[in-house]
């Protein structure tokens, strides 16, 4: 089952990374927007629809979970499947950034 | 003060959502802002300040819950009227630092889930009352043509739901592919 859905969200899109990453900590939508608007200088930007159906499609998935609601907004983070997949990605972009700039890193 | 109000008969298939938010935005930059619709026909418009405001229709096929709403709300996006499952959203242009801020979809991914939203619960539904129901139905009132002037007039009406059930299906049908073709890019 987990192997499954390895192989589904691997290799992530940027959106996907991007939410993950932020729900390292529990957040809700708008806010993971705001935050990865701040990481990418503006460039990157996730629209509501998107983010409330990414957040769904995780949350069925078991990479984030639900923690509580919050003034109507629903706050999630990251599960361990969620951990497991992120250090996963960050592993392969590594090895992108590595050997696209022999001799940095 | 009574407000100025009109309403337009107009009609958008399942497939039109993009050309209704086009619409929509020109109604209101004309100085009608939308107040809400009785099936996907009528248009209620209330007279208002011209305004360059960003129309957008997600599709939802369950009741979504205030979380939704909120997300919406919060990225500044007013929910104003639903449906038939279609939820429809403004928010004024001059409100926008991007483009990419007039958008509720941010990558095409999300564009297609729609579409397929829509061709699951809207379009597969049609095509099964035809093929079950209507042409059946039409056959059998066609064989039956000679028999008397009832059958006759019954085989009218058929055939012109016939003909607008054909027209419906060719017409989202193309506008459908040429949607999946354009997100796909």
């Amino acid at each position: 089952m987990e192997e499954r859905i390895k192989r589904i969200y691997i290799p992530m899109t940027e959106t996907g990374f991007y939410i993950l990453y932020c729900l390292q900590q529990s957040q809700h939508g708008y806010g993971i927007s705001q935050q990865v608007k701040d990481l990418t200088a503006g460039e990157v930007i996730i629209s509501p629809g998107t983010m409330y159906g990414t957040l769904s499609k995780m949350e069925r998935d078991g990479l984030i979970s639900f923690i509580r609601e919050e003034e109507k907004r629903k706050l999630y983070c990251m599960t361990e499947l969620g951990r497991q997949i992120l250090d996963i990605e960050i592993k392969r972009i590594e090895r992108l950034y590595k050997n696209t700039h022999p001799g940095k890193l | 003060m009574t407000e100025e109000r009109k309403t337009e008969i107009k009609i958008f298939t399942i497939a039109d959502y993009e050309e209704e938010e086009i619409w929509l935005r020109e109604q209101h930059k004309q100085g009608w802002k939308l107040v809400n619709t009785v099936l996907p026909v009528f248009y209620h418009f209330v007279k208002c300040e011209p305004e360059d405001v960003v129309y957008r229709l997600d599709y939802k096929n369950s009741k979504e819950d205030s979380a939704y709403m909120q997300m919406f709300q919060d990225y500044g996006w007013e929910y104003f009227n639903e449906c038939m499952g279609w939820l429809y959203f403004r928010k004024p242009a001059a409100d926008m630092d991007s483009d990419m801020e007039g958008e509720i979809f941010s990558d095409d991914e999300s564009r297609i889930e729609l579409l397929n939203q829509v061709i699951k619960t809207r379009l597969l539904p049609l095509l099964t009352i035809f093929f079950l129901c209507l042409l059946p139905q039409c056959v059998n009132i066609t064989a039956r043509f000679t028999d008397s002037g009832l059958s006759f007039v019954l085989f009218i009406i058929f055939s012109v739901l016939l003909l607008l059930y054909l027209w419906l299906f060719i017409h989202c049908g193309r506008k459908m592919t040429n949607l999946r073709r354009k997100y796909k890019k």
